[in-house]
């Protein structure tokens, strides 16, 4: 975090904006050329330095990435499904191995096998599946099923057209932004990427902070392995993402909208571009809106493959163009975000939710689910389910409903399911019927909701590996700011990779100072949430894994 | 410590912003309350009241912003007594009231220990042979943690990392790096450079110089903030200066320009090892450049001048003390008796210390019996001093460089402090990064003009009529300050009436600055709540120099700026004393505390105090000097630590003058160019090798003292000066700073109150009052000179391009470099040399391919005055027609091109504007042998 960084990308803006001249750069060959990071450590006055390492950052644009030609998915579900070995095998006959390279989680969690070759996401899994889609570009399928539990989905509901929609923003953007922010506090609306703060308590904050300049940012980088409820957003109803980010806008204070949006997701990239592009030429953006004095516009920006960049500030800084490193709070977003200008950053699923609030009233939303967690939420479950998808559940629902009813049960035995993405908590199917699915009900047993991705571990996968797993997952994405998550997670990865290859007995002391220094040392949730799914594992999972320990 | 008192219950909402107003301003460590401090850290409360050692920490440094990396700073924190507790980073979390900090809980322990524990996984265990045993802050606080060993089982490492000894100062050792960020940031936020970074993520972040490349091939500018920063020996210098080695440090100031940066030098046994930069002194907050850090080496080079030599038969012969004494007291005492004692003059150095300035003007005006005594002032800052003492009644900054913390404008005109006054330029940036505005009027396109909002990139020569568009536009657009102008200023109405008359169109052409970006500029400075100005050589070293300063006060008068804090005038002064020379009376006119030599009562005032009778009337400027001595009116010459053969415009005519005298007396660190001319040659000290005081840019006494003994036979400049004295019959004791300084502050009004010890070691701005009370701030309630006077002046055009410009079309304007110091006899004589080794010629791209000349070739300049061949840097730093080129090095004698037309009040040369030619030189250019 530089605020002199800030500063001096600020200078540029989301104009000419400074990270996506990396991405755009990168389009060709897959990495920045360094004439090209010179130039713009120039343009920019931020030095070679800054540039170089602000893209050696990213799977996408570091010069490792050079002449990569397909990506395979590395993600829990795809892992514990087992079909990667399979789908990089039959890739070979096609690429050597120098073009093969790696992403985590297309989203494709529901059918595994997922790969993505030249910008388009796929799932095959045999030899012939493969073949069609190199030879013959096979265009991309991604089918799943998308329930409800609710009697009146807020999220799932039936898109009724562009216009018919935005009728109910020309009727807000008559009220004052104070009434507006009201029906968002009665609402009782907590953030959807996994923390779970009220929404109203930070656009508040920005609406309050002083400055011309403000943004509203969708951060649309939660790249949980398990979760694609964001990216069945942004791509079937982009129009209650842009309608929460407008609205938001106009309560803050703020004339710009920013969604950053994953590399992994290319679709939504494009299909949220097209959205925003409909909205241009209906005259709903730009200067004095439908007369409403009030001015707004998009920018919407494709990343480049850096998991920590879902954590907020480092989210900010990637769109600065400098290394996405998580940021120390205070200052909070809010007051000192996106240039240094007071910006909110919600994620995908929380804007989404607004259209409702709008429409319906702050406290009709309120009303919907159980206790302080309001309202609906987006389940993702993965492929060892028997009917795989993506569901609209109130708040409150039974774990079990989720398991049973909407899931259909298992295809085959999972002894755990991993909850909240990667810093989850690991559910023991002795758990299952104990937990609803909301905030509260997860953190009183110890589990974290989080964004509700849903991964199973099945009865056949070591815990020992997918605990292997999870502490090489945050290495390798850890910014590497913090010293307990830059280096805990590095260890922790050796250790256990060790106790199953040399007869390395793990202390249990070490491995528990290790987890404490993580979870209380850590600056983000990253090397911060890690421990509690290792630690359910400990416990619930104690004699499987007695036998790596001293 | 404060009472104890009642916790009132805190909610705290997500801005960690406290619920309600708070009456009671305590908290509590470890259950004790404590009294806290508006906007601080729990870390600096913590060490407030509990002491540095309380919470160890490792990525946190006193002059960087809080950046929670190392999370061994962790505390737990509950509001109320004994209470849940969360653990947080106490660098980067605020104070609210009534938080219960607990510092040291077996949990915070453990976790630190844990933290440092993993640190040790990725570090080598060689400190006993480390370069920084025993001053590490990683081996520090393991110790304080109590790590007995690594558990991990091993381990990828980074431990084969390379070593970059690519640079002639500094080094690096990856090895050693703990991934602090430290010297990132201090490359960010301290210098402002951007050279270093973070490359790669996670396990294998590792730190890089430029886009991966070594120190010697980045853009560092070698400034060293980077290396104090650095907990570890990961990023050091060459000369180790984090190394225990050293058993003394001594505090002082350094000798390079007007910053007057604070500078701690650690020595062993009479020899000085390197050199830091105090975190706690006010002037430069840990901050140096490479001049000041690293360029000290010259201390004891070989080519040091150690002996008094005396040149007979057209060679120096090495020759006693007594014996030179001897032969200077003969020579001049029988030129005084036989052609008056005008027929000698002396120029003092503004490298000297306060004292030995003022002994100087003391010996020419009280011993010799003259008023021919100038300093190097003349040729850089003497229209400021001149222009606003004409505005204002003192010649000297208004505000202190610390105010760019509280201004929302700067206006930079005619300086490249990134270069010339490194440490301030460095501010100026990181101010301008921070959102102030920031007007640049300069004809290079300077480091900090990138950062500028407006870049009035003029004509050389043309500053009056840029100030004048200003000025045009403010009034014209009703933006003048008439509350202020009416009660503070005298001589507006005439001035505006003037301001009318400008012809913009004529303005606009000659200067090349389009009118409009000269109003916005104007509309900017006249409408920022504070705005403050800076200005350099550029608007100094010109025949309109004063006449330019004036309007720069007058700028600042009719928009209000002055007399508050974020405000004001403030001359960059270049060199490190030359404020402090001007004060001591090194000037023809005006003699110790700037009295008048024209008045009769003040003379009287003087002889009483010297206790003899001291001439009345002006002396001779130094370009009368010279004028004098070609005509044979000046016979003899002292002069102290001033290459004017060099730096002086019009070599021929300056190495003529020097020629035809009788006697030259140099007092010389090296044998200059100037040396080289003289009769006698005295070897005279460093600042490291002396007592007494320099007074930098900003008004600020600050002490310098001796660090090592002075070399070989040399002398400490004042003693030298003393011994002559005593010599030719004026009783004047040993030279020792304290009394010196006792004698100074009985003669000069604004030293009345400063005394040796008082000074401590932030020194004072003068004017000290007499019980010792310093001034900020200048003109705050009235000017000194009562009322501000407004008088509108009109531009004119050079006298040299008048004269020269058609058959000389370029316009060559002489600049500075960050790595030399002015002649560069100091810095040509330490790696500084290594980094830039030549001057060299700023050229457009057009007029480069026009002349066939490509980057690299060497061009010969031509002027009236003469030749020289300088190698070319192809730019579009300069607009066509305009060429820049410094002046450090022998080889080149640029000054033999420049002519000594000057400023017609203040006679500072016009060094910026010199009509030119130039043409690829012919054949191979041969590099003269280094002097």
């Amino acid at each position: 975090m530089s605020d002199n960084l800030s500063y001096l990308s600020g200078r540029k803006g989301l104009s000419d904006n400074l990270f996506e001249n990396y991405v755009a750069e990168a389009e060709e060959t897959g990495t920045v050329e360094r004439e090209k990071l010179s130039e713009l450590a120039n343009d920019f006055l931020i030095g070679d330095a800054n540039t170089f390492g602000a893209t050696s950052f990213y799977d996408f644009l570091k010069e490792e990435n050079k002449g990569k030609k397909v990506y395979v998915c590395n993600g829990s579900a795809c892992l514990c499904a087992g079909t990667q070995k399979k789908l990089v095998e039959n890739l070979s006959t096609h690429f050597k191995p120098e073009e093969i390279g790696e992403m985590c989680c297309l989203g494709r969690c529901h059918e595994n096998g997922a790969f993505n070759y030249e910008g388009n996401n796929y799932s095959a899994k045999t030899s012939e599946e493969i073949d069609s889609i190199i030879k013959n570009k096979t265009a991309a399928v991604d089918n799943y099923y998308v329930g409800s539990n609710c009697d009146e989905p807020i999220l799932t509901s039936e898109f009724v057209g562009v216009e018919q929609y935005y009728q109910s923003l020309w009727e807000a953007l008559k009220k004052s932004p104070d009434e507006l922010l009201e029906d968002y506090k009665s609402s009782g609306l907590r953030g959807r990427g996994g923390a779970g703060f009220p929404k109203s308590y930070k656009l508040e904050a920005v609406k309050n902070a002083k400055g011309d300049q403000k943004f509203i940012v969708c951060n649309a980088d939660e790249g949980d392995p398990g979760a694609y409820s964001d990216r069945w957003l942004l791509e079937e109803r982009p129009h209650s993402v842009l309608f929460g980010m407008i609205l938001a806008g106009y309560i803050g204070g703020a004339d710009k909208g920013v969604l950053y949006i994953r590399a992994e997701y290319p679709e939504s990239v494009r299909i949220t571009e097209v959205a925003v592009q409909d909205l241009r030429e209906r005259g709903y953006l730009g200067e004095n809106i439908q007369g409403s004095g009030f001015n707004f516009d998009f920018k919407v920006i494709k990343a480049a493959g850096a998991y920590v960049c879902g954590e907020e500030t480092a989210l900010l800084s990637s769109i600065e163009g400098q290394r996405p490193e998580v940021r120390v709070r205070p200052p909070f977003p809010a007051q000192q975000g996106l240039f240094n200008c007071p910006t909110l950053v919600n994620n995908v699923e929380t804007f989404a939710s607004v259209h409702y609030i709008v429409t319906e009233g702050g406290e009709a939303y309120g009303r919907r689910g159980r206790g302080r967690s309001t309202g609906t939420k987006l389940v993702c479950l993965d492929s060892f389910f028997n009917r795989p998808g993506m569901y609209e559940v109130e708040m409150g629902t039974p774990l079990s409903e989720v398991i049973n009813d909407l899931g259909q049960g298992f295809k085959s035995p999972v002894k755990a399911l991993h909850v909240g993405g990667p810093l989850g908590g690991i559910v023991p199917a002795s758990h299952f019927d104990k937990l609803t699915v909301d905030f509260e009900s997860f953190a009183e047993n110890g589990f974290l909701l989080g964004h509700a991705g849903v991964l199973s571990v099945p009865e056949s996968f070591p815990m020992v590996k997918y605990l292997e797993h999870l502490f090489e997952f945050t290495s390798v994405e850890s910014c590497g700011k913090c010293f307990p998550c830059r280096l805990g997670a590095k260890r922790g990865w050796e250790m256990l990779e060790k106790a199953q290859k040399d007869g390395y007995k793990i202390e249990r002391q070490l491995m528990d100072d290790l987890l404490e220094t993580m979870e209380d040392g850590s600056l983000c949730a990253l090397g911060g949430g890690l421990p509690l799914g290792i630690k359910n594992a400990m416990q619930y999972f104690e004699e499987e894994l007695n036998e790596y320990f001293a | 410590m404060s009472t104890q008192t009642t916790n009132t219950k805190m909610s705290v909402n997500e801005n960690g912003q406290l619920n309600g107003e708070a009456a009671i301003k305590t908290a509590f460590i470890n259950d004790e309350a404590f009294q806290m401090k508006q906007g601080e850290t729990i870390l600096s409360f913590v060490r407030r009241h509990y002491g540095q050692e309380e919470v160890p920490t490792l990525c946190d440094a006193p002059n960087l912003d809080p950046f929670g990396s190392c999370r061994v700073c962790s505390v737990e924190v509950a509001l109320e007594k004994g209470g849940k507790t969360k653990t947080v980073a106490s660098c980067h979390t605020p104070l609210s009231e009534g938080y219960y900090i607990y510092t040291s809980s077996p949990k915070m322990q453990r976790l630190r220990k844990n933290i440092v524990e993993l640190v040790l996984t990725d570090h080598p265990l060689d400190c006993l042979t480390c370069e920084v045993n025993g001053n590490c802050e990683l081996q520090t606080v393991a110790a304080q943690v109590g790590i007995r060993d690594v558990r991990y089982p091993e381990g990828e490492t980074h431990l084969h990392r390379e070593k970059d000894l690519s640079h002639p100062y500094m080094t690096s050792d990856l090895s050693k790096c703990i991934n602090c960020y430290r010297c990132v940031r201090a490359c960010d936020e301290v210098q402002g450079q951007f050279v270093l970074s973070m490359a790669g993520r996670g396990f294998d972040n590792r730190i890089i110089k430029g886009a991966d490349t070594t120190f010697d091939d980045s853009a560092c500018v070698s400034c060293g903030a980077c290396s104090q920063a650095c907990p570890t020996s990961a990023i050091s210098d060459v000369f180790q200066s984090k190394a225990i080695k050293a058993t003394e440090t001594t505090r002082t100031v350094c000798t390079y320009c007007g910053v007057g940066c604070n500078l701690e030098v650690a020595t062993k046994s009479g020899e000085i090892l390197s050199i830091q930069a105090p975190y706690d002194a006010e002037v430069n907050q840990g901050h140096t450049c490479l001049k000041g850090r690293y360029a000290f080496k010259f201390y004891d080079h070989p080519e040091r001048l150690r002996d008094p030599l005396i040149k007979r038969n057209g060679k120096f012969e090495k020759a006693t003390w007594e014996e030179t004494y001897d032969y200077i007291v003969s020579k001049l005492e029988k030129i005084k008796e036989e052609n008056g004692p005008d027929a000698i003059a002396g120029i003092s150095s503004s490298r000297c210390t306060n004292e030995e300035n003022y002994l100087m003007q003391k010996f020419i005006r009280a011993v010799v019996g003259t008023n021919n005594i100038d300093g190097c002032a003349r040729v850089c800052h003497s229209p400021t001093a001149l222009g606003m003492q004409r505005v204002y009644g003192t010649g000297a900054a208004t505000n202190s460089v610390d105010d760019i913390n509280d201004t929302d404008l700067m206006m930079v005109i005619g300086a490249n402090p990134t270069k010339a006054h490194p440490v301030t330029g460095a501010k100026i940036k990181q101010r301008a990064m921070k959102g102030a505005k920031l007007i640049v009027i300069d004809p290079y396109r300077t480091e900090i003009a990138k950062y500028a909002d407006y870049h009035l990139q003029l004509r050389p020569g043309t500053n009056v009529a840029v100030l004048n568009m200003m000025l045009y536009y403010i009034v014209m657009e009703g933006r003048a300050q008439n509350d202020f102008i009416k009660a503070r200023t005298i001589g507006y109405e005439d001035f505006v009436q003037s301001i009318h008359k400008l012809d913009i169109d004529k303005l606009e052409e000659v200067s090349g600055v389009d009118r409009n970006l000269a109003k916005a500029a104007a509309l900017a400075y006249a409408d920022a709540p504070n705005a403050m100005s800076f200005h350099g050589l550029g608007v100094t070293e010109h025949s309109q120099g004063t006449f330019t300063v004036m309007l720069i006060a007058q700028l600042a008068m009719i928009t209000g700026n002055i007399g508050r804090r974020g405000v004001g005038v403030n001359p960059l002064r270049g060199q490190n004393n030359v404020q402090g020379s001007a004060d001591m009376g090194v000037q023809p006119h005006q003699g110790a505390g700037y009295m008048d030599v024209n008045n009769e009562e003040i003379i009287n005032t003087y002889s009483d105090f010297y206790g003899v009778d001291v001439p009345l009337g002006e002396g001779l400027k130094i370009p009368q000097m010279f004028d004098a001595a070609i005509e044979g009116r000046l016979k003899a010459a002292w002069i102290i630590g001033e290459d004017v053969a060099q730096t002086d415009p019009n070599t021929k005519k300056v190495v003529a003058a020097l020629s035809n005298l009788d006697i030259l007396i140099v007092q010389e660190l090296f044998m200059t160019e100037t040396a080289l001319l003289a009769d006698v040659v005295l070897p005279g000290a460093s600042f490291l090798e002396k007592d007494g005081t320099f007074t930098n840019g900003e008004r600020r006494i600050q002490r310098v003292q001796q660090v090592v003994e002075p070399i070989g036979n040399s002398k400490v400049d004042g003693q030298i000066i003393i011994d002559v004295m005593n010599r030719m019959g004026y009783k004047q004791a040993d030279y020792d700073a304290k009394t010196m300084l006792e004698e100074i502050s009985q003669i000069v009004p604004f030293f009345r109150g400063v005394k040796w010890e008082e000074l401590g070691e932030q020194g004072k701005q003068w004017p000290v009052k007499e019980d010792g009370t310093d001034t900020q701030i200048l003109h705050t309630e009235e000017f000194k000179i009562g009322k501000g006077v407004f008088a509108a002046f009109d531009w004119q055009e050079s006298a040299e391009v008048e004269a020269n410009g058609k058959e000389y079309p370029f316009i060559l304007t002489t600049v500075r470099e960050l790595e030399h110091y002015n002649c560069g006899a100091m810095t040509r004589r330490t790696g500084n040399v290594e980094i830039l080794g030549e001057d060299y010629l700023v050229i457009n791209p057009s007029d480069a391919e026009a002349k066939g000349i490509k980057h690299g070739d060497m061009v010969c300049i031509m002027s009236e005055r003469g030749k020289a061949d300088v190698r070319a840097k192809v730019s579009t730093d300069v607009k066509p027609g305009i060429l820049s080129s410094t002046f450090h090095f022998p080889e080149i004698m640029l000054n033999n091109l420049t002519s000594d037309i000057h400023d017609s009040e203040a006679m500072c040369p016009e060094y910026k504007v010199v009509s030119v030619d130039i043409r690829k030189s012919k054949g191979e250019f041969k590099r003269p042998a280094t002097v």
